[in-house]
């Protein structure tokens, strides 16, 4: 049919037009069909070419197939490891030997053993591995590995949450209690090279962590409200010891408030209720930290935590310290603390008392060197008071996975 | 009555849920208003003024992305150093990685600057590439249609006004590109030096040569000894323009430009860190009006 039509318009166009233009059409075409079979040989040629390219390739890969041996290769997989390093040159007015037998009266009789800077001169106080990676759809994991003299010590290794509902996160395993500002941190997150005397006495240098869980929720609120609870064996000897079953409960609230888009507070309160040897043990905190940012880089915080604690057998303690850190940009940051036992027992003083200034350099973000005096006057050596002068040159260095600031 | 009043009322609630989108940038925030429009409510994480590799991470940003349906991010590292820890304690599976409200810009847009060899001895480098590739109004486009795509993954019963949506979008901002890549034309061969490699996806698109940066390494503040390099290079190659952002300090670039005779010319990163930038459009011409005028 339509053929017939082409045709017929041919024929009418030929009638019409003069004999030259027929003409004219005939090499037209003519020329058009040269061109289409041109065209037609470059496609043949083409698909040869690729069809040679794809066996040439096949072949490659059939030849070379047994010197591959990526088959079960893993290191996609590897979890993010980051190298910690910290040490320290130390100089201070107390031999070595007296003062790893200070006491600190009512509360600390024995230091045990100290594990930053116990030596006047030269520490290397740890290395640590923090290995991180996600587990599954369903759970996260994470480990700080101490690396010292006598072997691997488990600082952390706990697993966490990923897809619970109503935001919620549950964590279970090792972990620093999350309650307050520096206990969840580790030594090398610290602004001072020490933990406040409240935290050694009540928990320990290295503040209170512990096998247990642990669950947090985010309320659905406008402004920040976060509330956890931690049940724990409660196997710090400082505050309870009696892990005779999980014996220790924590509970916390923290919540934040920006004053301005620069200006952030961010206050908590804490309770936790344990067993020690003698009874019962109860710990009041709270914690209010104002922070002003005056650029990318430069800010000044004011850091404030409160201990009370009640225990069974000793009585009625607190503690405070109160810290200012001013960082003037990417390199340079000091700060001043003062650290104060101010409630003791029975006849016990109450006036244990240390101030420690610093001041810090960070040739990038992953290095830091630190100088810093401290004067303490919480100490007894020999049975008596002794003022305690130290000043302290650090280096800690981070490599590997970026560890994120948080706030 | 009843039934009618509570298909009413189911009717209501359907039109007023609307997809919760967190950005970790105003320009994606922006980005993702164009094409969601009514439908989504955005917020951006970050403010524009402050350096975007370093932002600070406030418990106050933690609510929003808690409640978030999906969260936006620049990818290829730029948020490495601020955004994991929130997102850990948003506790919201709903936007972590490997969850569909979770978009990764990046992973859409051809990344500049890939370097050959990765280590801390150069700095803060990015394995991924130079992840400032906001700067080349080019990719706003790509970022569109993968805002588009995730947005009716989440919201399948919107669909057709996201893509209405983003055709409107892509039509202004093609007609947009058009004019605009038309007047970048005569900036073409310009020398600069700029603070820090920021800018560099919008140089190349023009054609505009950064000779160095005063960072001696990325991530590094500037020493004495690059810097009287720099002025060295700067005189031969008869530089006269350095390029500096909002955030960091201007001492150095003032400092050189004061031995050289140049000029030191403050460019946007985003939408919003200068004034009179404050949509994607005024954004790019606020760069193009302070570089090529």
């Amino acid at each position: 049919m339509k053929k017939s039509v082409v045709c017929s318009l041919f024929t009418a166009a030929a009638l019409f037009a003069g004999s030259d233009e027929v003409e004219r059409l005939k090499t037209q075409m003519h020329q058009q069909q040269q061109m289409i079979e041109k065209l037609l040989h470059r496609v043949d040629e083409l698909e040869n070419r690729n069809k040679k390219t794809q066996e040439q390739e096949l072949n490659i890969r059939i030849e070379t197939s047994g010197s591959r041996s990526a088959s079960f290769a893993q290191q996609a997989f590897l979890p993010d490891i980051a190298l910690i390093a910290n040490m320290a040159a130390v100089g201070r007015n107390v031999g070595n030997e007296v003062y790893e037998n200070y006491k600190i009266p009512g509360f600390i009789g024995n230091p045990g053993e100290i594990p930053f800077n116990p030596k006047r001169g030269f520490n290397l106080n740890y290395g640590e591995l923090e290995i991180s990676s996600t587990v599954d759809p369903y759970f996260d994991v994470a480990a700080a590995l101490h690396i010292e003299k006598e072997g691997l010590h488990i600082g952390e290794l706990f697993v966490t949450t990923r897809a619970l509902p109503y935001n919620l996160r549950l964590k279970a395993g090792k972990f620093k209690s999350e309650f307050g500002r520096i206990n969840p941190k580790h030594q090398h997150a610290w602004n001072f090279s020490s933990i406040p005397l409240v935290f050694e006495s009540f928990f320990g240098p290295g503040g209170l962590g512990d096998e247990g869980v642990q669950i947090q929720w985010n309320l659905p609120t406008e402004n920040y409200w976060m509330a956890g609870f931690e049940a724990m064996q409660g196997g710090n000897g400082r505050s309870f010891g009696n892990t005779d079953t999980n014996n220790l409960f924590i509970g916390y609230l923290k919540s934040s408030y920006d004053i301005t888009d620069t200006n952030t507070l961010l206050a908590g309160v804490t309770y936790m209720h344990g067993k020690n040897p003698a009874g019962n043990t109860d710990i009041v905190g709270a914690d209010l930290t104002l922070k002003s940012f005056f650029g990318s880089y430069s800010a000044l915080t004011w850091q404030n935590e409160l201990l009370w604690r009640d225990k069974d057998g000793t009585g009625k303690q607190a503690g405070l310290y109160s810290e200012l850190i001013y960082d003037y940009n990417q390199n340079w940051a000091g700060g001043i603390r003062y650290d104060t036992l101010f409630k003791n027992i029975g006849n016990e003083p109450d006036d244990l008392e240390r101030y420690m200034v610093m001041m810090q350099y960070k040739p990038f973000e992953f290095s830091k060197l630190r100088l810093q005096y401290t004067y303490d006057r919480s100490k007894w050596i020999d049975g008596e008071r002794k003022d305690i002068h130290e000043i302290l040159l650090g280096l800690t260095i981070e490599a590997g996975a970026h560890g994120a600031h948080a706030f | 009555m009843k039934k009618i009043f509570l298909a009413l009322l189911a009717l209501m609630s359907l039109s007023f849920a609307k997809v919760d989108v967190i950005t970790t940038y105003p320009y994606l925030a922006e980005t993702v208003k164009a094409v969601g429009g009514d439908l989504v409510r955005v917020k951006a994480l970050a403010s524009p003024k402050m350096d975007p590799h370093f932002i600070v991470p406030k418990p106050s940003l933690i609510p929003q992305m808690s409640r978030a349906d999906m969260l936006v991010i620049n990818g290829a590292g730029l948020e490495i150093g601020w955004l994991p820890p929130l997102l850990k304690r948003a506790h919201n599976p709903k936007i972590l990685p490997g969850s569909i409200g979770f978009v990764d810009a990046s992973q859409v847009i051809d990344l500049l600057d890939k370097p050959v060899a990765v280590s801390r001895a150069y700095g803060d480098v990015h394995p991924e590439g130079n992840p400032h590739y906001a700067l080349d109004p080019h990719n706003i486009v790509r970022i569109a249609k993968l805002v588009a795509y995730k947005l009716e993954a989440i919201d399948p019963a919107h669909r057709a006004a996201y893509e209405a949506n983003l055709g409107k979008f892509l039509a202004r901002w093609n007609a947009f590109l058009k004019s605009f890549d038309e007047k970048m034309g005569r900036c073409k061969g310009m020398k600069v030096v700029q603070y820090h490699e920021l800018f560099n996806y919008f140089l190349k698109r023009y054609g505009i040569v950064s000779l160095a940066s005063i960072e001696p390494l990325p991530g590094i503040a500037p020493s004495s000894k690059h810097t009287i390099e720099l002025i060295g290079l700067m005189k031969k190659e008869g530089v006269k323009t350095i390029l500096q952002d909002v955030y960091h300090e201007k001492k150095t670039a003032r400092f050189i430009a004061s031995k050289i005779g140049a000029q030191v010319i403050v460019l946007p990163h985003d939408v919003g860190a200068v004034e009179g930038a404050d949509t994607l459009q005024s954004f790019y011409e606020a760069i193009a009006k302070r570089l090529c005028h």
